[in-house]
């Protein structure tokens, strides 16, 4: 079996930053209550084997390294190994949307170099889904392509997901932004180590490019291959993306098919006690994480870590993120409300379903 | 290795038999509780948020699932470069070697891993007790008294004196008597079965002991009535607040629903001094759109279709649609399936009671229901 390493960029800003993505990275955006975005590409590669994992820092990086820590809880805190903080370069931010800046890439070089492994997974952390990179890397080597590329059949248009214009399996240019049907990039691809160093050794004098950008004009002689994934994979780059995205994990089939048993997405571990539904609480259609604790009533909603809902209080269609408290008789509706918020008793923060309403997080 | 004041040794080899099927395959510091919990969670978290940081974990029946669960010792902040959790089971020697036979003749086959970490105090504790204590503040009473041993105890219902330790003590807090459950009590103040010795007192009195043919080696039977018969100064640390040893069925039933209410005896929601467990990431809890849930503890992964009340629906447990569940503990990854009515009951790990099945009975004069672990329950079985 080929060895592999993985290496995950976090390095870049959205488009249209909301309120949720303008204080972090999008890497550390919580998702679903107790996850936060870098687990699904970290858990991808943990589950793969993958004990050896470089993640580029954005320069705003506190949040990502208070949740990745040590590594840990991905199996990568090692004696040989382990997780790698890389530094990311200070045009990445900036350079809105890159997910593979070549700047970056050439300012970690020396990670590529010291490893002995045959093959290298690169993915951002922009996408969620769970899938079995061991196929991936199968086909690939297979294949005998220079890089092989996880794609989707784009659902609906998004502008900031990366699209390939493909012919016969292979690609032949990308396009910023897809529409229905586009082969859409999910960020993340697999190449041999020796590959990826002369591809950075070429690109060398343009690393103001995204890698794929840098391609444009080398299709022709580089072999890139596309690998269609089937399973459940959204973007979460705006708000709407991410509610809709979240929206989706109350449908337990959609849960089954992205946190299967055998290929669990892990995170970071809290000592959070279970959730406590009081008495008179009237709770559907909903996920409630640790610690929560309901008295009053929540509909179609995710709500994360130590949210408390006092009795007479509502949540209804809203994301409500860790430590938030939701007043006695206070109501919540089409809205995301992000960590630390109290939402004073008798008040309101609606939005509509076609424009949510985001509270921006509260200090600690 | 540095030198530590004070190391833990943690008695977590027991069976636990008058729980039944929950401790068929499994030891009872191990069995689940309170939804994202095992037994075993308390005294650990207890030994972590008190900075007892060196923990022997004293293991002999069935210990696998134990030994994998506390692995490093990482979950509970105890994977210490020097000292932290070591797990001791029984060994062979030149000799031979021997089952654990008694408490304290447990502590006696270790005794190399007190001298190996050469402390000035020795905190014994019990691997399958409930509750949340200082033990900082139980090893400073020790100190101010200047003791040999200090006994933890608390009062107890004079109905339930016999099944304990009982201690009369001075105005001093010093031990004038210790009777191992006595027929007749003369006091209600009971051993929690938690003791601080002095290290080298307990070496010299453990070796003595193993010496004594007519001794069961047991801590309340034989070395603190030795202690108190040489004259040592003996006292006690008084504890207030909850505490359980659930021994029975009826009693892990009783202590579990003693969790729900809105004001329950126990705040696991200290966030100073959390209960740590060695829990997997599951995604949150799903309570789906005809759910209904009335004073439950919910764990992660647990999906919920149906309707439950007062019970404690542990990490990936599963009630269908249609399915009833009042005053029960479903234990990790237990499913009622679409229909079925259960009451009163505790469903082990990985059990599944099917469509319609009805179990349990509200009627208090009948035991509780118990199912084993990965025990399937189908229509004409309960």
């Amino acid at each position: 079996m080929e060895k592999l390493i993985g290496l995950v960029t976090a390095n870049y800003s959205t488009k249209y930053p909301s309120a949720l993505s303008e204080t972090r990275p999008v890497a550390s955006v919580p998702y679903l209550g107790r996850y936060r975005v870098v687990d699904f590409a970290l858990s991808n590669m943990a589950n793969a084997g993958i004990r050896t994992v470089g993640l580029i820092m954005p320069y705003n990086y506190r949040s990502l390294i208070d949740h990745v820590g040590s590594g840990r809880d991905w199996n990568l805190s090692r004696k040989k190994g382990g997780l790698f903080i890389l530094p990311g370069s200070a045009f990445g931010t900036s350079r809105t949307g890159s997910r593979f800046l070549l700047r970056d890439l050439e300012h970690n070089k020396v990670y590529l170099k010291r490893s002995t492994a045959d093959l290298v997974i690169l993915s951002s952390a922009s996408f969620v889904y769970n899938m079995d990179y061991n196929q991936l890397t199968a086909v690939h080597s297979q294949s005998g392509a220079d890089i092989t590329v996880v794609t989707k059949s784009a659902t609906e248009k998004d502008v900031d997901v990366t699209g390939f214009v493909v012919d016969d399996g292979r690609v032949h240019g990308i396009r910023h932004g897809v529409s229905f049907g586009d082969e859409a990039f999910l960020d993340c691809f697999v190449v041999r180590r020796e590959f990826l160093l002369n591809l950075l050794d070429w690109y060398e004098q343009n690393d103001y490019l995204d890698l794929f950008e840098a391609l444009s004009g080398d299709y022709g002689r580089v072999d890139v291959r596309t690998y269609r994934f089937d399973g459940y994979a959204e973007p979460i780059f705006n708000k709407d993306a991410y509610f809709r995205s979240n929206m989706q994990m109350l449908d337990p089939k959609v849960t089954a098919e992205l946190f299967p048993a055998e290929r669990p997405i892990m995170t970071k571990a809290h000592d959070n006690a279970p959730a406590k539904f009081e008495s008179g609480s009237h709770v559907s259609n909903s996920a409630v994480s640790g610690s929560c604790r309901i008295y009053g009533t929540v509909t179609n909603s995710i709500l994360g870590r130590s949210v408390v809902v006092e009795s007479g209080a509502t949540v209804n269609n809203s994301i409500v993120m860790q430590s938030c408290v939701i007043k006695s008789g206070a109501r919540v509706e089409n809205a995301i409300v992000d960590r630390n918020n109290v939402v004073p008793a008798g008040t309101e923060l609606r939005g509509t379903p076609d424009d949510l309403f985001i509270k921006e997080k509260a200090a600690d | 290795m540095s030198k530590k004041e004070c190391i833990a040794m943690l008695l977590a080899g027991g069976q636990g038999s008058r729980l039944g099927v929950l401790t068929r395959d499994i030891a009872k510091p191990a069995v689940s509780f309170g939804a994202k919990y095992r037994i075993i969670d308390f005294a650990l978290s207890n030994c972590a948020n008190s900075g007892v940081d060196t923990v022997g974990v004293l293991t002999q029946y069935r210990p696998y699932l134990l030994h994998s669960y506390i692995g490093s010792g990482a979950a509970w902040n105890l994977d210490e470069g020097d000292g932290g959790v070591s797990i001791l089971p029984p060994y062979a020697t030149q000799t031979g070697g021997a089952w654990y036979a008694g408490t304290a003749d447990a502590v006696t086959q270790n005794i190399g891993f007190i001298e190996q970490n050469d402390p000035d105090y020795v905190l014994i504790l019990s691997g399958d007790q409930l509750y949340r204590m200082d033990y900082q503040k139980m090893l400073e009473n020790h100190k101010r008294h200047n003791a040999d041993l200090t006994v933890a105890v608390m009062p107890v219902p004079w109905e339930d004196a016999s099944r304990f330790g009982i201690i009369t003590q001075d105005d001093d807090e010093r031990i004038l008597k210790f009777t191992e459950k006595p027929n007749k009590p003369d006091s209600n103040l009971a051993s929690m079965g938690i003791y601080i010795f002095n290290a080298k007192l307990l070496v010299d009195t453990l070796k003595e002991d193993a010496t004594d043919q007519t001794s069961e080696h047991d801590f309340g039977k034989n070395i603190i009535p030795k202690l108190l018969a040489d004259g040592k100064r003996l006292y006690t640390y008084e504890f207030q607040g909850f505490w359980r040893d659930v021994g029975t069925i009826a009693s892990y039933h009783e202590t579990s629903m003693d969790l729900l209410g809105l004001q329950p005896d126990f705040d696991l929601y200290d966030a100073e001094n959390p209960i740590m467990s060695n829990a997997g990431a599951k995604p949150p809890a799903y309570v789906g759109p005809n759910g209904a849930i009335d004073d439950c503890l919910v764990g992660n992964g647990a999906q919920i279709f149906g309707s439950v009340r007062h019970s404690i629906v542990s990490t990936s447990a599963y009630v269908g649609e249609r399915a009833v569940v009042e005053d029960s503990v479903l234990l990790p990854g237990a499913t009622v399936k679409d229909g079925a009515h259960v009451v009163r009951a505790i469903l082990g790990e990985n059990s599944v009671v099917e469509d319609n099945v009805v179990l349990g009975s509200v009627d208090q004069t009948k035991d509780t229901a118990v199912i084993g672990n990965d025990v399937v329950v189908g229509k004409g079985e309960e």
